[in-house]
């Protein structure tokens, strides 16, 4: 019986520690993101998405805290449907809006992360499950697992350069889930291509969208129009 | 040459002022219009058959729905009515003259039978770029201007390649020399059925069903098919559609218009082995 | 059967001096298992009107067209105006007009613009008012811009001669050209083809089913019968030793019966149904007969003759 407490109370007293290391992070991770009302960008993308070919393409970022987002380039190009920049800010700083848990710690790019799981309190871009790799030492986001309703899971791989003094990325590395297009004959008018493999049509494979940025400027006030326009 | 030249003149004379003649032109026009006007009205319900499979997971952005992406999808719609267009008119090139009678009026001139043949067969061809190049404005210039330009996203069975807009317009010229290779099958083909049968339908009905069988042959992904396809012109002549891909598959379009090129030298030489020596009895 | 053929080894030499327009040694055409052409040999002269003749079936289209290179003969040799056809074709067809059957043009184009086609062929820049002589020569004044699809086959017919004269041939070949036209579109064209011959030296062979256009316009003929010649030679030459058919109608017919009876007539004729006086006799012989008739008061309701060549035609091709 005595041991039986003895665990129970190590086990709430660890989490209890979990819980506020979590949150201790979690704080000074927000102070960074605090630093940044705006930003501005140049950013290339690189897509890496089963089905679809598409060549690199370049084009301004534009940002405005908690959640405003928008890249503006010429031409087409795709983003998770979760778009992860977007969500990452506005989903921490609301800190009222989720519990946060420390579940492990690991290894990224050579930076010991503490794995902060996120479950928010109430449907947050109906998000389910947001897990964060915390660089401990020097808050930044390295990795993200972010789970919603209908768009399955994203992760994301952040880059930083060794000046960083934002919690802004040099490389983010965006991975998605996603089915083999499949497109009708009728649609495409696809003909006299040899007979496909329909095995394999259904299998799930990975998507990865690269986008690298550079020329941050920072709270610039840039006006709310930007976000709006069209084109480069 | 001299002589061949005024020949030639003569041909183009009389395919372009034949009334059939503008019966291509314009189905070519009333199609794009059509096309176009389904476009503008329900273009985005359409594009989500596609796009839909991708929306659970991304979100597409851009101007999709561009004049670039509408000509492409009014090209594919057109694959198998060009060439009958084509054929309308070459099959009944020698042979509509054979029926009526005005051969004779041809045939006693001092040009020989094979530069007849030959000023025939150019004015096929001439009617053909013609075809093209009304294609060509209505399908991309006309759809330019309503929906604006933009990025290809062109989708073939394996997926989606978005090609730039910077990147595309020599991809036109070259798709549209491809076709014009393509084409040029069709109208020698239907040049020298014209040179053998008689009568003004045999030839038009003979080189539509030869395209129809062909393209549903090819549009069946059976294994059995496959050993069949290469051997077939219909094959070949949508090779221009691999212009659109990503990497071009450079070594397969030149084979396609040599495959093509081999086809027109093939065609021709019978049309003309055979009208030169065909008795003229009608 | 009069069959009059001489071997051209026999006739050649005699010819090889005059000018030759078409010479046809040996020609024969075979249709798979049908022979329409049978080793046929003749010679139009330079300068002739020349008649083609024959029945329905005969090889004369089949004849005509191989002379204008639209068929190729089986074996044997054409030669125009000494040269080879096989050879020489090109140069050849610019010295040639022709109307072969009924002449087609294209329908959707005016006959002045069917006229240019076929100018532009022979390499020939036709003026305005060349353009005007030539209709006018053929009756076609003021229809050079009307769609050739409105044309009657007369008109059609006129159009094609315009057509056959456009490059100013040497020889002109008419397979029929009288078909369609009326009477008087038959009379200007006897006149029209005599003017070419008399002053323009150009040669024509004319095949015609309508026998007085044939002898009235030709000077020589040639009659083939199941792909082979069956006689030739000069349109007078032939006939000149051929009886004709002659009827007479009289007001008394007893009376003529009777007198008849006793000339020197009696024996070449026939009497039908006691009116009808039927006789077979040299054209010279009708005039001395009706001033036989006149001096013995017979008077003479009708007095007729079927064309000469008609019954010279029927009975070398149906015996």
């Amino acid at each position: 019986m005595k041991n039986f407490v003895l665990l129970l109370f190590s086990f709430i007293s660890i989490n209890a520690f979990a819980i506020d290391d979590a949150k201790l992070l979690i704080r000074d991770l927000n102070k960074k993101f605090n630093q940044v009302e705006d930003y501005t960008a140049r950013v290339q993308m690189k897509f890496n998405i089963p089905g679809v070919r598409m060549n690199n393409m370049s084009g301004n970022v534009f940002f405005k805290r908690p959640d405003r987002f928008r890249i503006r380039t010429k031409g087409i190009f795709f983003l998770p449907k979760q778009n992860p920049m977007q969500n990452m800010s506005a989903m921490l700083l609301d800190t009222s809006s989720y519990t946060s848990i420390i579940s492990g710690y690991e290894l990224v790019n050579g930076r010991n992360c503490a794995i902060v799981n996120i479950i928010p309190l109430k449907s947050v871009n109906e998000l389910i499950l947001g897990k964060f790799w915390i660089d401990v030492k020097n808050p930044l986001v390295l990795k993200t697992q972010i789970t919603t309703k209908n768009n399955g899971t994203i992760e994301t791989e952040n880059v930083y350069s060794a000046t960083s003094q934002y919690t802004l990325p040099d490389k983010i590395i965006i991975k998605v889930e996603t089915k083999k297009i499949k497109m009708s004959k009728m649609m495409s008018v696809d003909l006299n291509k040899k007979a496909q493999d329909k095995s394999k049509l259904n299998e799930v494979e990975t998507g990865t969208i690269t986008l690298s940025f550079t020329d941050y400027k920072i709270n610039t006030k840039f006006s709310d129009s930007e976000l709006e326009k069209t084109g480069e | 040459m001299k002589e061949f030249a005024a020949i030639l003149k003569n041909e183009m004379i009389k395919t372009i002022r034949r009334p059939r003649s503008f019966i291509g032109f314009a189905v070519i026009s009333f199609i794009c219009l059509m096309l176009q006007g389904a476009f503008y009205q329900d273009g985005k319900e359409i594009l989500a058959t596609v796009t839909g499979q991708l929306d659970n997971v991304f979100s597409i952005q851009g101007n999709i729905l561009n004049g670039n992406l509408i000509c492409y999808i009014v090209l594919q719609t057109l694959i198998v009515q060009m060439p009958l267009l084509v054929a309308f008119v070459t099959g009944d090139l020698i042979s509509g003259e054979t029926a009526s009678g005005s051969i004779r009026f041809l045939l006693t001139t001092p040009a020989s039978r094979t530069k007849i043949v030959l000023a025939k067969w150019l004015s096929g061809l001439m009617y053909t770029f013609l075809l093209l190049l009304v294609l060509g404005i209505f399908a991309l210039f006309v759809s330019r201007a309503i929906f604006g330009v933009g990025d290809l996203m062109a989708m073939n069975s394996e997926g989606l390649t978005v090609i730039r807009a910077d990147d595309i317009n020599w991809r036109w010229g070259s798709a549209f020399l491809i076709a014009f290779l393509s084409l040029s099958v069709v109208a020698s083909l239907g040049t020298m059925l014209s040179t053998i049968m008689d009568n003004s339908i045999t030839p038009i009905v003979t080189v539509m069903a030869t395209i129809i069988i062909f393209t549903i042959i090819g549009m069946f992904d059976m294994k059995s098919f496959d050993l069949i396809k290469p051997f077939l012109f219909t094959t070949h002549m949508i090779s221009w559609r691999s212009l659109f891909e990503d990497p071009i598959p450079l070594n397969t379009i030149l084979f396609s218009c040599g495959v093509l090129f081999l086809h027109i030298i093939i065609f021709l030489g019978i049309a003309i082995y055979y009208f030169k020596r065909k008795d003229i009895t009608t | 059967m009069i069959r009059v053929v001489l071997p051209h080894t026999i006739l050649s030499p005699l010819f090889s001096f005059m000018d030759s327009a078409i010479l046809l040694e040996n020609v024969s055409k075979k249709f798979k298992d049908f022979v329409a052409v049978d080793d046929l040999s003749f010679e139009v002269k330079a300068g002739d009107i020349y008649g083609f003749l024959g029945p329905n079936g005969s090889g004369k289209s089949t004849t005509l067209r191989m002379i204008m290179s639209l068929i190729q003969p089986s074996s044997g040799s054409i030669k125009l105006f000494g040269s080879s056809l096989a050879e020489n074709r090109s140069e050849i067809m610019k010295k040639i007009g022709c109307i072969i059957e009924k002449p087609d043009f294209y329908g959707y184009l005016s006959a002045k613009d069917n006229l240019k086609l076929f100018a532009r062929a022979h390499l020939l820049n036709y003026s305005k008012s060349q353009f005007d002589d030539l209709f006018s020569l053929v009756g076609l004044s003021g229809r050079e811009n009307d769609k050739v699809k409105t044309f009657s086959h007369g008109m059609k017919q006129r159009l094609g001669l315009a057509q056959a004269l456009i490059h100013e041939p040497k020889l002109i070949i008419l397979d029929e050209p009288n078909t369609g036209l009326d009477p008087q579109g038959i009379i200007d064209l006897r006149h029209l083809i005599i003017k070419l011959n008399k002053e323009r030296g150009i040669t024509i062979l004319f095949s015609s089913h309508i026998l007085s256009e044939v002898q009235e316009i030709c000077t020589n003929m040639v009659v083939i019968n199941k792909g082979q010649v069956v006689v030739q030679g000069k349109v007078d030459d032939l006939l000149s030793h051929e009886n004709l058919t002659v009827k007479l109608e009289v007001v008394h017919p007893k009376e003529c019966q009777q007198l008849l009876s006793q000339s020197k007539w009696a024996s070449v004729m026939e009497v039908h149904d006691e009116k009808l006086f039927v006789f077979n006799m040299g054209k010279d012989e009708i005039p001395e007969m009706v001033e036989f008739l006149s001096q013995n008061k017979i008077s003479i309701q009708r007095i007729d003759y079927r064309n000469q060549l008609e019954d010279y035609f029927l009975k070398i091709t149906q015996s």
